[in-house]
């Protein structure tokens, strides 16, 4: 993830931060939760009513660190902080090379293991080896079983989701689902969510690509489907572009007061959206995501607004 | 697998730069004192490249088998296949064309040296110069920790650069030219994509 915001504001939070807390060395970062106003925003699971955080996290690079113990004590760190804020919804995949050894890392520092609600992938293109893989991967997360498990970019999906239905009639996932991302396949994806019976489904989605808005979305709407939302700034292009152009004044009416909160409300607030999951390395992006998760989202005025605001400056 | 037609090359290289140098940093704190046989290993292959001995083609290659195996196993394999998942691929690559240059190089001695003090000879001993002894400096020139070195014999660009220009220099089969230009598209795509 590039840098999400610029210098200037980012030490402005540092050191109101540190005005807060005091400066004696040591001390951890504040719970921002505490500091934001109103209370977490969380949307219905439709398949379950069972609610979770607008605001998930995303592991797909920023997450794949190898072996090196400073990058992984730095992923628990992004970690803490994400649990701190009220974020519940960790998501990965085998394709993201050592990311989920990564989370399982963090989880088991934080004695999270418990608390995470947990989203991964099958990813293989040979069928016969995806529960092999799906077990191999909650090896890496150390957890009991997965909350989500996803059939990864439609590979083998015919194959992988009756394994899901079969795992999840065992009781060893609790929703399953499938995914795409950089805007690839929908038609595909779009008979699969008519035809399938589906708890999640993912996609990219952002303020600039909005082409699920004319039938991804309002399918998953109608057919009770739950959307996680990948790529919500671009993989970080969209924040590079609005960098130094100047936030609108009413942006402060829903309380946002950087960019990426814009860029995340607008999404979340998508009424068939329940969840978009920006991936970042570092806490203090982390901190600057979650607090999309509190205060007003933008209403259909207001986000028509955003899209011709954000159009006019890129 | 019709839809692996819908992956581009970006979308495997999920890890940062910074990660990506680091891994170097990591393995060459790991390999420790093996730098010093590489060392030893590029000492050999410069004399035998001077003084032409009939005993260089077969050493020389040797050498090249040696260092495309230990890349694979213990960069490509044990360190890279971490963050980047077809990176067992590379390493399966990697001891492919190590087989070659066995086959052609210390099986057959089909390597035979440019005989003369041609352009071609005093152009490959320019860049073996630049690969040996300058290449390893790159990260302490771009600002990088100089602990993230790329050795010949011990990383897979800096070999793979140093085998093609001994093979430059040197009549050899062009089956052995196959994989080191596929490796340098390869890495190149990733410095740009990390970009």
């Amino acid at each position: 993830m590039k840098n999400q915001f610029n210098w200037s504001r980012r030490r402005f939070s540092q050191y109101m931060a540190l005005g807060i807390v005091g400066t004696i060395g040591g001390l951890r970062a504040p719970r921002l939760a505490q500091a934001r106003p109103g209370t977490l925003i969380t949307k219905p699971i439709p398949s379950s009513n069972e609610r979770i955080p607008v605001i998930g996290l995303g592991s797909s690079r920023t997450f794949n660190v190898g072996d090196d113990p400073g990058a992984l004590d730095n992923v628990a760190a992004v970690m803490r902080d994400f649990f701190n804020a009220g974020g519940k919804l960790i998501d990965s995949s085998p394709m993201y090379g050592s990311s989920q050894p990564a989370i399982g890392y963090g989880l088991k520092k934080l004695m999270k293991a418990k608390n995470v609600f947990s989203a991964d992938k099958v990813w293989t293109w040979e069928s016969d080896t995806g529960p092999a893989q799906i077990e191999q991967s909650r090896r890496y997360w150390n957890v009991d079983s997965f909350d989500l498990m996803q059939v990864h970019n439609l590979v083998e999906w015919e194959q992988h989701l009756k394994t899901l239905y079969r795992m999840k009639q065992q009781g060893k996932i609790r929703y399953m689902g499938i995914t795409t991302s950089h805007g690839r396949r929908h038609n595909e994806l779009e008979d699969i969510m008519k035809t399938q019976s589906l708890d999640f489904v993912q996609f990219s989605y952002n303020i600039i690509d909005r082409e699920v808005e004319k039938r991804l979305l309002p399918l998953a709407q109608k057919r009770g489907i739950t959307v996680i939302v990948n790529r919500p700034f671009q993989r970080g292009d969209l924040i590079d572009e609005l960098e130094g152009k100047p936030l609108p004044t009413w942006a402060s009416d829903i309380d946002c007061k950087n960019w990426p909160q814009l860029l995340l409300k607008f999404v979340v607030s998508h009424p068939a959206v329940t969840c978009a999951i920006p991936a970042t390395s570092q806490v203090a992006h982390v901190n600057e995501n979650m607090a999309a998760c509190y205060g007003p989202l933008p209403d259909k005025a207001m986000r028509t607004r955003m899209i011709d605001y954000v159009e006019k400056v890129i | 697998m019709d839809d692996l037609t819908s992956y581009r090359l970006s979308d495997f290289i999920l890890f940062s730069q910074t990660v990506y140098y680091r891994q170097f940093e990591l393995y060459n704190q790991a390999i420790w004192p093996l730098h010093l046989v590489a060392i030893l290993s590029t000492c050999v292959i410069i004399y035998a490249l001077w003084k032409k001995p009939v005993w260089a083609g077969r050493v020389i290659t040797g050498l090249l088998v040696v260092s495309w195996c230990w890349v694979a196993w213990a960069f490509l394999y044990q360190r890279f296949y971490q963050i980047h998942v077809v990176a067992n691929w590379y390493a399966l690559g990697f001891i492919l064309q190590a087989g070659l240059i066995a086959w052609y190089g210390v099986i057959k001695n089909r390597l035979v040296f440019f005989a003369g003090n041609t352009l071609r000879a005093k152009l490959g001993s320019g860049l073996l110069f630049i690969i040996f002894i300058l290449y390893p400096f790159i990260p302490f020139i771009t600002g990088r920790s100089w602990l993230q070195f790329e050795m010949f014999a011990l990383a897979p660009d800096p070999t793979v650069f140093a085998t093609l220009t001994i093979l430059l220099i040197y009549k050899s089969p062009k089956l052995l030219y196959v994989i080191p230009i596929i490796w340098v598209f390869l890495s190149c795509m990733t410095v740009f994509v990390m970009q």
